[in-house]
């Protein structure tokens, strides 16, 4: 009876917490002009089937780059006046992930990581507008990135499972390690330092986020990535963003320094 | 006889392997002055000896420092380890430490763009001569230092670097410096790098420690 009761009362204190949340920062609109966004400029390739490596793995390479386009928010479809994400997410926010998302959004960002030049970040890679080119070698599958920092990010393929080293060191970028299920390349991933957005508009992570990233190339110029985003530090239950992100054929990557002559984020001071 | 050609044409294919499964550790070289035969000294342009002299002794010129890419060949030359994914078209270099970048080499036959866009780390293209890896590089920009000890350069660098691996663990890093802009006349020097099997990357992102 007493135990009943004990429960009743953390379900009322539980369900006022929630019920007194914050509703969600409003899209703050549209900020660039559409000739800021090219896309329907670019002439329309014509769609084959996606290509396999001679050993039957799914070939994400070729003669040009993806281009993942501009995507503010991972779980909102549109986002600053253009398509963003494949699909709206009711992100199951803790109380501080909400109210740090919404002051991101409301203060513009200010405070963005990734415009001081430090790492963009795992899922937010798949939804930014720099392109990227997939490299894999016999054990890992290599991600260059033109911008941001010019990064590049190694993921080292563990047929046998996801096995992580012991003891990570918190990094941006996380430890990866991944395997192939047909033709979907399946990325695990932990050890991040929490620091880094999951999205432009400001979704936040901890250091216990796990990822699941899953790629599969759909025709010759079409990726699918889905990524399962498992903080229970941040969010109440795990939750799935996706993305479709387009193939340029001929494109080549071009060196892009963040670092160079960096004048800006001076600037950046909110409202 | 066909087995023999299969095995000859992979015991070629394996003199030309970079190195799989590891990580490449230069010796570090932070002056190549140290490296120039003794009968020989850098064959400066009088402007470029004076920038070198301003560069030693104004340390906080040295881009490194604000996280900027060290440039070729300096990036070859320092304690940082990298990784070397070889493809049959194209070879990438990818770094630990500093910027967290990498480079590429274009191994598919193009020749390097009329005009290419000054950049931090070049325009690459390479061969195999035999067991040796020969990457030519043009369209630097002129902000990085050639080594540690600020030897300088203009855009007119052109940079030939050969890498021949001449035992499992080790590999030979021959350098040629072209730049008539900073220096009377070609000038070069040899290096050596060390493969660790099985060691992998870490982050090491730069501006975590400048900006805090």
């Amino acid at each position: 009876m007493r135990a009943a009761f004990l429960v009743g009362v953390w379900v009322l204190a539980l369900a006022c917490v929630f019920a007194q949340q914050p509703p969600l920062a409003k899209d703050p609109g549209p900020f660039l002009r559409p000739s800021d966004f090219p896309e329907d400029k670019v002439p329309k390739a014509v769609a084959g089937p996606a290509p396999h490596l001679p050993d039957g793995r799914p070939d994400f390479g070729g003669d040009g780059a993806w281009y993942p386009g501009f995507n503010g928010n991972i779980a909102e479809t549109t986002w600053k006046g253009v398509k963003s994400a494949d699909k709206h997410v009711d992100v199951p926010f803790l109380p501080w992930t909400l109210k740090t998302y919404n002051e991101r959004v409301e203060n513009r960002a200010k405070d963005d990581p990734e415009a001081r030049c430090l790492p963009v970040g795992v899922p937010r890679f798949m939804f930014d507008p720099y392109p990227f080119q997939i490299v894999q070698t016999r054990n890992q599958v290599v991600f260059i990135f033109e911008g941001d920092n010019y990064l590049w990010r190694i993921v080292n393929i563990d047929p046998n499972g996801n096995t992580h080293p012991k003891n990570l060191k918190p990094t941006w970028l996380g430890d990866a390690v991944g395997h192939y299920e047909g033709d979907t390349l399946v990325v695990d991933v932990i050890g991040f330092n929490g620091l880094a957005w999951l999205d432009q508009a400001g979704h936040a992570s901890s250091d216990q986020l796990h990822l699941t990233e899953r790629y599969t190339r759909t025709d010759s110029l079409t990726l699918k990535y889905e990524v399962t985003i498992d903080d229970p530090q941040a969010y109440s239950k795990p939750w799935t963003a996706s993305n479709t992100i387009h193939w340029r054929p001929g494109m080549e990557l071009m060196e892009s320094i963040c670092q160079e002559d960096e004048k800006s984020s001076i600037h950046m001071i909110g409202k | 006889m066909k087995y023999c050609l299969l095995f000859c044409v992979l015991g070629i294919m394996h003199a030309q392997d970079l190195g799989s499964d590891g990580v490449w550790l230069p010796n570090p070289l932070a002056d190549l002055a140290s490296k120039v035969p003794s009968n020989a000294a850098v064959p400066f342009q009088p402007w470029a000896k004076l920038k070198f002299q301003e560069n030693q002794a104004k340390r906080q010129n040295d881009l490194d420092l604000r996280c900027l890419p060290p440039g070729v060949p300096r990036i070859m030359l320092m304690a940082r380890p990298f990784e070397i994914v070889q493809t049959p078209n194209r070879i990438l270099f990818v770094y630990e430490g500093g910027a967290h970048v990498w480079r590429q080499v274009w191994m598919d036959g193009r020749a390097h763009p009329k005009d290419p866009n000054p950049n931090w780390l070049g325009h690459s293209i390479g061969h195999w001569d035999g067991g040796t890896l020969v990457v030519d590089s043009v369209g630097f920009n002129d902000r990085t230092w050639l080594d540690d000890a600020g030897h300088p350069h203009t855009e007119q660098l052109h940079v030939i670097e050969k890498f021949s691996r001449i035992d499992a663990l080790t590999m030979r890093y021959d350098v040629q410096i072209d730049d008539l802009g900073a220096y009377t006349q070609p000038w070069g020097f040899s290096s050596s790098l060390s493969f660790r099997p099985g060691a992998k990357l870490v982050e090491d992102i730069c501006l975590d420690k400048i900006s805090k």
